[in-house]
This record gives C-alpha cells, structure tokens and sequence, in this order.
C-alpha cells in the first residue's frame, strides 16, 4: 500500500525520494527529546538520510509499492537506527572509494562512505527473504539524567 | 530546501536555506544555475550560512554546480560554510575541489 505508517519507533513509507522529509522530520522529532547535542543530531538525521536513500534508489530501484522502514531504538549511551529495504541486497565491498582521485568530482557515491564516518557502529545485513537491512549505532551521552530514555 | 538569490555587482548569490538532502533540492538549484549561464551571468557564490546540514545528495548538487559553471567558463564558490558541512567537505576530500571563504564579500571580491 502506498502509503505512510507510522507507530512509535517506526516509519514506513513508499520507496520515493519524495517521502525523505517525512522521515527526517520523524527521526528528528524522536531524537530531539533524548539530549543529542546539534551536532550529533546532525549526524544521525543525515545518516539516516543517506540510508533511506539507498534503500529506495539501489535497493527498491524507486519501486513505490515497495517499502522501506526505519526504526528507533534508545538503549543507552546507544542510539540504534534499523533502515530496511525489500531489494535484492549488494556487496557493500564492491562500492568504489570515493575519495579516490578520480572519484572526487563524481555526483553519487558517498553515501555509505559518509554514513560510516558520522555514526560509530554501521553493519549491513541481506536477509534470507530479501532486503537488506542498515543497523548503525551512535553513541552518546544525553544532556539530563533526568529525561525521559524512551522513545 | 528553500533558494533564493541576490545579485551583488556581477555576482550572483544563492542562498539556499534548510536541509538539502535530495528529492527536488537537486533540480531546483540546477536549474537556477543554469538560468544564470543563460543570462550571462558566470560568478556564482553559494552563501550556506542558513543550511542546517547537507548529505551526500547536497554535495553532489554543489559539485554538479561547480562542474556546470565551469563546462560554462564560469565558475562558483562557497561562503559562510558551516561547521557541520565544513567536516563533511573534509571527510570526503570535497575540500580540496571547491574555494570557501569565510563571508559572501570575501567570496565576490575574490573574483576578478
């Protein structure tokens, strides 16, 4: 169905470039009640960012009536971030390095290598059924001891 | 992402504003740049003081546009780049490719 779902630590949404505000704008609104400083709130929302946009692109080949799903997760000092697509998977090692001279000027090509400097833990799974599934973690400590941990 | 921008003698500054992070951000400033190529207009400043952040679909629309306006015998340049994409700009060796500078009169003096 294409559509947008949501429930409490999850988003769901059509596999359409045109959905990215939607969910930035949902991780964002979670993770602004848990004491990220700007900068590491940054770094999470463009992350994810990076992720949803090789879900939909490479992994759903911007198949609308596939689905990709990002989840939260607060088990502190770790934030966890799960973005899943329904594609067909592909060999992370095979991406070329995009810092490589003669890859400076290209226009595509640096998301998975942006994603692993910004967040401290990125692990890529291909389930058995299809799909690939992003988990990355970043670490940090929350402004209050006081505030709410929950998600 | 919100664009607009401001002509400063023979300068043209764009000002994109927000969160550039793909979908129709990477059309809007194409187009733009390329209005300007078509009325003349070759000096291009970025000025990205009032961009939150960028992903990597931001750097590439700002490497299309420094490659555009070259290809044009133009040429474009970065102003008011903020820490958060500064870092980006590092890690990724981007950097080394684009001339910043720390304000938009620094940026539209420094062509000549």
């Amino acid at each position: 169905m294409r559509r947008i779902v949501k429930t409490k630590n999850q988003i769901s949404i059509p596999s359409s470039l045109d959905y990215l505000k939607d969910v930035d704008q949902f991780v964002e609104g979670k993770l602004k009640r848990i004491g990220l400083s700007e900068s590491e709130l940054a770094d999470v929302a463009i992350s994810v960012t990076e992720a949803v946009t090789n879900a939909i692109v490479h992994g759903n080949k911007n198949d609308e009536d596939k689905k990709v799903e990002v989840t939260l997760k607060i088990k502190e000092p770790d934030l966890v971030v799960w973005v899943k697509d329904q594609g067909e998977g592909f060999d992370p090692g095979a991406v070329p390095n995009p810092v490589a001279k003669d890859n400076i000027l290209k226009k595509v090509g640096r998301g998975i290598f942006i994603l692993k400097s910004l967040m401290d833990d990125v692990d890529f799974e291909f389930q058995s059924d299809g799909g690939t599934l992003v988990k990355m973690v970043k670490r940090f400590k929350p402004a209050k001891k006081s505030q709410d941990k929950r998600i | 992402m919100k664009l607009s921008f401001r002509e400063v003698k023979d300068v043209m500054v764009l000002s994109p504003k927000g969160k550039i992070m793909g979908g129709p951000d990477a059309t809007q400033m194409h187009d733009q740049l390329h209005e300007f190529i078509n009325q003349g207009k070759k000096k291009v400043v970025i000025d990205l003081a009032k961009v939150d952040w960028m992903n990597s679909t931001g750097l590439g629309i700002l490497i299309s546009g420094l490659t555009t306006m070259r290809n044009s015998d133009g040429e474009l340049k970065l102003a008011n780049v903020t820490e958060k994409i500064q870092s980006l700009l590092t890690i990724t060796k981007l950097i080394t490719v684009f001339e910043c500078y720390d304000s938009v009169q620094e940026a539209a003096e420094s062509f000549k």
